[in-house]
């Protein structure tokens, strides 16, 4: 059975990676039209250099993009922990009314955001996009953590207050450490979700605040362009840089926390 | 031994410890009910209220009060719309759930070195753009990619795969894996590996003890996984245009037609409020169904 | 080991990021002294070639801001709700009479113009705006048929080849509504402009009809999948994406049907309410100008307005493609496709049937 498993998910990761693979390759293809191949070229990086509008997108998307990941991964983290392991009650009101913006549609969601910021008279810029990203990344970062809290055996934390710690060493030395790897599983999410986000980004943002995909999306009329291709591509070495820089021993060192109970 | 009983019985039962004061829990959820209620309530009470409006014809509302709206999506075509997206959203749900199911487990059980490159290995293929990988999978799916000409190759007389209900399937599958893979991750990182062995120890086979051990108590991050894939797949428009043609009715591509093209956002807001309605009703039925198993098995 | 991973994955990381963010963007800031100046745009993508820009902003030293937006409504949504902060807004035709009803867009001082006189005569005082009162034209084009003649066999001549079922699973209509009614509309013999709710209904049926025949409803890639002879015939917009799809591949031919067809423009307007008409008017005479509005043909593909660029065009093949510049006579029988007021709600019926058939 673990054979099974391990060949899917090796065959899934080939699956995630075949568009990316495509996606390098074609940075590289001469042709204009994306159905012919027709020789290799640079000149699509080099168009994507001068392209001033697609680097203030980018630099936008990854400004809302961090910031909305880590707002949203704390105030879901205080919130899982409220509530898996305090007695609080209406804890499914609280979860429903967190699920809203994952169910209205986004163009729903993103015309009336728009009509409170102006109401509020705050005006559109970094600020309302970021507002409006930890709107819909807060479920998600919450369920994940919520989730993970939840199959953490409780009697850790009565173990810790047992042995003489205080609420806050249980929860800076316990649970915290154990959750390590669910935190990071909720901030790449989260990242990952605003960075790709079109609708909401559309109402929230202001001038000179467009974000990456919002910039790329009003390009469908007039057509995508192949520097796009090299934009992906950049994008993909710039995050595997991002691992090397990190080190994969470093991250282990981080995340792995304390080792598993022995039985 | 003992760990794993104390484990085990602590993880099924409600929990018999003393939960602190719940004064501590309400200050915790204090960010978060801020931003929910300022972001999420006050914006649903406005969809509310629009959705009672008179349409302006020029676009928005002219205020007032009617049920007009509520009215015109008694016609049929919006239940088949409402069906067709249901239907779209559950495949995807189910199919996304046991591929992310998989994919989790494997990364749980690698080595605590791996674990967070594989993590990391999920979500790299989405900080390129949404759009530039979904032009990719057309042009690999269609007939001037290299899918076409293998499948010729080895006999199977292909045209192209786009637009097809596979197309659409695959591309929204790998939309929302990772969505169903770091829930399912989370929770199952939470186990107790000792589990594993215990259970083998005893006698299970591999599927048994996943039916009965591993799935069970990732249930929080499976049925967060299921929540998450199924319902925003109901506002998807983009994959099903592209990739499937656009022929079918989406509930995710009438609503944008009605608050654009069709300058009704009342109309648009009541259709929103009715699947907000019903999906909200079908999460509580599920948690309502989901506690009952609970009990039952605790007495 | 680890240090020299490190190495490579720092110069990785932190060049390509730095090297995207930080000198695309400093290639914008080089204005010229005094420039305090700032001028916010909000229009089609690919619409205002990078030279123009910085060509006005050479000459002016204001610092230009463009924002794209993906459908008119979309723009009109975010000009509705107020204080968007945009100085000039590009409609397209219809949606300048949306925006004066709502009061979106300033009235045009003819006064402050100059070179007004440059415009084609179509595009003066046109049946959308009448007067130039409110948009001054920058940008046009039609709405015809884009087919790959390698797999229909034939030319194609007209909307009726639409309907051909020895085409079925291979045709392909836009995702626009009132785009897919010009189709129906015109193959009927009716105006694309009617607000009779029995025309439109006979549209509605017509299009009824060709469901069953097409792969899809498609205004993103349609170009592509008739280049690839996925497709073998899609209703399309001309202009960038018709004009490569043409030029990449010469099976590929874009006509305006005998039936007529139909105009779209896309114009420049005065946002409401800002502060920086100073600015506002300097671009639009800057636009105004044959030589600025000539790239539009030389580094956007796409037909200009102004009656003076057509000789300063540098590459005049792109005059003569059709599926850029529509030959004058095959437009005997286009009109401009405006917004149907109080006869919307009969489309929206039509087309809500059409799409859950």
């Amino acid at each position: 059975m673990d054979r099974i498993i391990s060949w899917i998910a090796g065959a899934v990761f080939v699956f995630l990676y075949i568009p990316i693979a495509a996606v390098i390759v074609y940075s590289f293809n001469a042709s204009e039209v994306g159905y012919r191949f027709d020789g290799l070229t640079l000149r699509w990086y080099a168009e994507l250099f001068g392209d001033r509008m697609l680097g203030d997108a980018l630099r936008t998307s990854l400004v809302v993009g961090l910031a909305a990941a880590v707002l949203s991964t704390i105030i879901g983290l205080l919130s899982a922990y409220g509530l898996v392991r305090f007695r609080v009650r209406g804890r499914a009101v609280f979860l429903a009314a967190i699920l809203i913006p994952l169910i209205v549609p986004e163009i729903v969601l993103g015309v009336s955001l728009l009509t409170i910021f102006s109401s509020a008279g705050i005006p559109t810029g970094y600020a309302t996009l970021v507002l409006g990203h930890v709107v819909i990344t807060l479920p998600l970062s919450t369920l994940v953590l919520v989730g993970a809290m939840s199959t953490l055996d409780p009697s850790l934390g009565e173990a810790a207050a047992d042995l003489g710690a205080s609420p806050w060493q249980t929860f800076a030395r316990v649970i915290l450490p154990l959750l390590r790897p669910s935190l990071m599983a909720a901030f790449l999410l989260s990242f990952a979700t605003s960075f790709s986000n079109i609708v909401v980004s559309t109402f929230t943002s202001g001038v000179g605040t467009t974000t990456l995909p919002l910039r790329i999306y009003s390009t469908l009329r007039t057509g995508l362009t192949p520097e796009l291709n090299a934009l992906g591509t950049l994008l993909v070495l710039a995050t595997l840089g991002l691992i090397l820089v990190v080190g994969v021993s470093q991250m282990r060192r981080i995340l792995a926390g304390p080792p598993t109970p022995a039985a | 031994m003992t760990t794993f009983t104390q484990t085990r019985r602590a993880q099924t039962e409600p929990p018999r410890i003393r939960r602190p004061s719940a004064v501590a829990g309400y200050l915790l959820l204090l960010p978060a009910t801020a931003v929910i209620v300022v972001l999420v309530i006050v914006p649903t009470l406005v969809i509310l209220r629009d959705s009672f409006a008179i349409s302006d014809p020029l676009g928005g509302t002219l205020g007032g009060f009617t049920l007009d709206n509520y009215a015109k999506l008694l016609d049929p075509v919006y239940a088949k719309t409402l069906g067709y997206s249901l239907g779209m959203a559950a495949l995807n749900a189910i199919v996304c759930v046991v591929v992310g199911y998989i994919v989790a487990y494997f990364i749980a059980t690698r080595s605590a070195r791996t674990q967070p490159v594989l993590l990391v290995l999920v979500i790299i293929p989405f900080l390129t753009d949404f759009l530039v990988r979904t032009f990719a999978w057309i042009t690999l799916l269609g007939s001037g990619g290299p899918l076409i000409p293998l499948l010729r190759a080895v006999g199977i007389d292909a045209t192209s795969l786009v637009p097809s209900q596979l197309a659409v399937t695959l591309s929204l599958l790998y939309a929302f894996l990772p969505v169903a893979v770091f829930p399912i991750y989370a929770s199952l990182r939470a186990v107790d590996p000792a589990l594993r062995e215990a259970a083998s120890d005893l006698g299970a086979t591999a599927v048994q003890t996943h039916l009965r051990v591993f799935i069970p108590l990732a249930a929080p991050g499976i049925v967060s996984a299921v929540v998450l894939t199924f319902v925003p797949t109901l506002g998807v428009f983009v994959i099903p245009v592209l990739l499937g043609g656009g022929k079918d009715p989406l509930v995710g591509n009438l609503i944008v037609t009605l608050f654009t093209e069709f300058r009704n956002e009342p109309l648009g807001a009541a259709l929103s409020m009715v699947v907000l309605a019903l999906m909200l009703l079908t999460i509580v039925v599920a948690a309502l169904l989901a506690r009952l198993r609970t009990s039952r098995k605790a007495s | 080991m680890n240090t020299r991973h490190r190495a490579v994955g720092a110069v990785l990381a932190v060049g390509v990021l730095s090297a995207l963010t930080a000198c695309a963007s400093g290639a914008g800031t080089d204005s010229a002294g005094g420039g305090s100046s700032s001028l916010s745009i909000y229009a089609w993508a690919g619409e205002i070639p990078d030279s123009v820009i910085s060509g006005f902003e050479k000459e002016t030293g204001i610092t230009v801001t463009v924002d794209t937006f993906d459908s008119n409504e979309t723009m009109i949504s975010k000009l509705a709700a107020g204080n968007s902060g945009y100085d000039i807004v590009e409609p397209s035709q219809y949606a300048v009479q949306l925006l004066v009803d709502r009061n979106l867009v300033a009235q045009i001082d003819k006064s402050k113009l100059e070179g007004f006189d440059n415009l084609a005569e179509k595009f003066v005082d046109p049946s959308f705006d009448p007067d130039n009162a409110h948009a001054i034209p920058w940008a046009w084009g039609t709405t015809g048929i884009l087919y790959n003649q390698a797999c229909t066999g034939k030319e194609i001549t007209g909307w009726a080849d639409m309907w051909d079922p020895a085409y079925s699973g291979k045709i392909y209509m836009l995702d626009n509504m009132l785009s897919a009614y010009i189709a129906g509309l015109q193959v009927e013999g009716l105006s694309a402009t009617t607000t009779s709710q029995d025309d439109i209904e006979k549209a509605t049926q017509k299009l009824i009809e060709q469901k069953p025949l097409l792969a899809g409803y498609n205004s993103q890639n349609y170009a592509d999948l008739v280049g690839s002879g996925d497709a073998c015939i899609a209703e399309a917009y001309s202009g960038t994406t018709a004009a490569k799809a043409v030029m990449a591949n010469p099976d590929v031919h874009y006509i305006i049907p005998e039936e007529g067809g139909t105009l779209w423009t896309d114009s420049f307007s005065v946002v409401e309410g800002t502060s920086n008409t100073d600015a506002a008017y300097k671009w639009l005479n800057y636009t105004l100008r044959p030589e600025v509005a000539a790239l539009l043909t030389d580094d956007a593909s796409l037909a200009s307005t102004n009656a003076g660029a057509l000789e300063l065009v540098k590459d005049q093949s792109l005059v003569s493609n059709p599926a850029i510049y529509a030959p004058a006579d095959s437009l005997t029988k286009s009109e401009f496709i405006v917004d149907p007021g109080a006869a919307l709600s009969y489309f929206q019926d039509g087309w809500t049937r059409l799409r859950a058939s």
